[in-house]
């Protein structure tokens, strides 16, 4: 009986020790895009509205570090793309700067070479909303394992550039 | 035999049919090359609210009390004030005024509309005088300059081509094309405010950015343009122009050399030799990167405005200052021009204000206790000037027009000439623009 009951008690204490590491994983899945949860998209048809230039900055700057933009930078980045005609080169040298500051959440080529299939799906939700489909996987992929010069940074700004991020 | 004549007979009309004559709406076969009269056209837009006394009248101090003189001798001809010095006066760096180079519109109209900044600018960019109110920042209903040069130049020019370069934002960014269903920013004019482009905002947030060499560029693009294939809208509505991805990938070169170069303190400014450039106002600031513009795109129209005058809404002695500094820079940049062997004897500059000021002062005393003036659409708030400079072969030289009380021309003027200038004036459709040519100013 006391056998019995010695056993019941490690049991238990097994049984709720990986409970909880299940309850981690569960936790570490809903804030592991942004500072709040967001909603994936199912599919890229769902974007139908063309962020303004504010919101893509903004956008932009929170994808890439993984927090809010201070409001007078944004007041600033505001002035810089007003003083530009082609606001799509206004936008693409605020992106290049972005790209060399201390902060940025980007991962070095080796961490991008050594799981790509998590980085391509990882960098479509960050920057999509939605997961890769499998042709946009396998495309991605072949073009990376190809190409050894292609960095983060260079697939990061691709994203950003891109129509579809240009949209919510 | 017969089906080798019906090929032959075939061939002919679809011949036929590609080189038949366009018939333009004007009635005209094929688009006329248009005869220029020079390639290049810079407008500067000396604005602000230029009261006629102390520009052209060169008043100085006398509706103040006191003395008269010109201060504004690289444009005008005419002697300085020799006494109670307001400004620390730059030696002219013209060797005859701009006046003698060129034929000066001395009483120019501006004839309707509420003498309002953005109404002045509209009025000259467009050709159009507008009512609509002063500080709304909408692109113009009535088509610009640049669009008409773009949609009606031929051969079709991109937007490198033209630019506009404000002094200040508000509603000016606005000024680079308008929402004419016919025209819009596909006929736009490329656009930079340099104080924020160049400044420390532009310093701050454009300069240092990631480098990617062309191979670089290329992969990038490749993705891109794999992503761009996955997504069925495009982002073309995005506000403002859109340069082709040649002009696109020129221009963000000239943007980080000329960055790299105000970081480096390497841009040449439009100041006398051995003044600081703690003397710089907005208004040099603009024509300093202006001419940056100028030397690396030559571009056939820019349009440039100054703007700092208008401190004399409370600060007459600023205006006065800022005055004679703008005028400095307008000489600066004429002489500019003439050393790029593109621009040199190719170029006529136009120089007008966007509106005057009025005739009686408010009742707003400076530092120095003289009165103020507002433009609240007062007659004399209606009178401006018009230089129009260039080679001697092509604009009429040292001629005078007009004099108070016997105008010659309206700012509404300035865009068909423009058009005139550059070849396309012909082939804009009648109704669209209600000014004359000036076309005393050529020979």
């Amino acid at each position: 009986m006391k056998k019995f009951f010695l056993l019941g008690i490690i049991s238990s204490t097994i049984f709720s020790s990986c409970k909880k590491e299940v309850l981690k994983q569960n936790v570490y899945d809903n804030v592991y895009y942004e500072v709040t949860p967001v909603t994936l998209y199912t599919s890229n048809a769902e974007k139908n509205k063309q962020k303004s230039s504010l919101q893509y900055i903004s956008i932009l700057f929170s994808d890439l570090f993984n927090q809010s933009i201070p409001g007078s930078d944004l007041n600033n980045i505001g002035e810089a793309i007003l003083s530009i005609g082609d606001k799509g080169l206004a936008n693409q040298m605020i992106l290049e700067r972005f790209l060399t500051l201390p902060g940025i959440s980007i991962p070095t080529q080796t961490q991008m070479n050594a799981d790509l299939n998590s980085f391509i799906t990882s960098a479509y939700q960050r920057f999509y909303l939605r997961n890769p489909t499998e042709y946009e996987k396998i495309y991605l992929k072949n073009l990376i394992q190809n190409d050894t010069n292609i960095t983060p940074e260079i697939v990061y700004a691709a994203f950003a550039l891109s129509n579809e991020y240009m949209f919510y | 035999m017969k089906r080798r004549s019906f090929i032959k007979k075939a061939s002919i009309a679809t011949a036929g049919t590609f080189f038949a004559p366009y018939i333009l709406p004007s009635g005209r076969l094929f688009a006329a090359a248009g005869d220029r009269v020079v390639n290049h056209v810079v407008l500067v837009l000396f604005a602000g609210g230029v009261r006629h006394q102390e520009s052209v009248e060169q008043a100085y101090l006398t509706y103040q009390g006191s003395n008269a003189g010109n201060i504004m001798q690289n444009m005008f001809t005419g002697a300085a004030p020799s006494s109670n010095l307001l400004y620390n006066p730059w030696n002219p760096i013209q060797g005859s005024s701009l006046a003698s180079q060129g034929t000066f519109f001395k009483e120019l109209q501006y004839a309707q509309g509420p003498t309002g900044h953005y109404n002045g600018h509209t009025a000259a960019i467009t050709g159009n005088y507008t009512d609509v109110g002063t500080n709304l920042a909408i692109n113009p209903d009535f088509p610009t300059v640049f669009e008409y040069y773009r949609r009606h130049n031929d051969p079709a020019k991109s937007a490198i081509n033209t630019w506009w370069m404000s002094e200040g934002l508000g509603p000016y960014p606005a000024l680079n094309y308008s929402k004419h269903g016919m025209y819009g920013p596909m006929y736009g004019a490329n656009y930079f405010r340099p104080y924020s482009t160049f400044g420390n905002i532009g310093l701050d947030y454009l300069n240092n950015g990631l480098t990617l060499q062309p191979d670089d560029v290329g992969r990038l693009n490749t993705m891109k343009n794999f992503f761009d294939s996955n997504f069925d809208k495009s982002a073309s509505d995005l506000p403002g122009i859109i340069n082709n991805s040649t002009d696109r990938e020129t221009i963000h070169a000239f943007m980080k050399d000329v960055l790299n170069r105000t970081q480096n303190g390497t841009v040449e400014f439009p100041l006398p030799n051995g003044v600081s450039t703690g003397e710089m106002t907005g208004d040099l600031i603009n024509i300093q990167y202006t001419w940056e513009v100028l030397k690396n795109f030559h571009p056939e129209l820019t349009v440039i405005n100054t703007f700092n005058l208008d401190t004399c809404h409370s600060d007459f002695t600023g205006y006065l200052k800022n005055m004679h500094k703008a005028d400095y820079g307008v000489g600066w940049l004429w002489n500019k021009i003439q050393s790029d062997p593109v621009l040199q004897n190719d170029t006529i500059m136009i120089c007008m204000p966007d509106h005057g000021r009025n005739d009686l002062p408010n009742n707003v005393y400076d530092a120095n206790g003289l009165r103020a003036f507002d433009h609240t659409s007062d007659d004399n708030s209606r009178r401006v000037f018009a230089l129009i400079v260039g080679p001697s072969a092509k604009v009429n030289q040292n001629l005078v027009l007009g004099s108070a009380g016997n105008p010659v021309g309206q700012t509404i003027d300035i865009v068909p000439t423009i058009a005139h200038i550059l070849g396309f004036y012909d082939q804009i459709a009648s109704g669209m623009l209600p000014g004359q040519v000036l076309t005393q100013a050529f020979i």
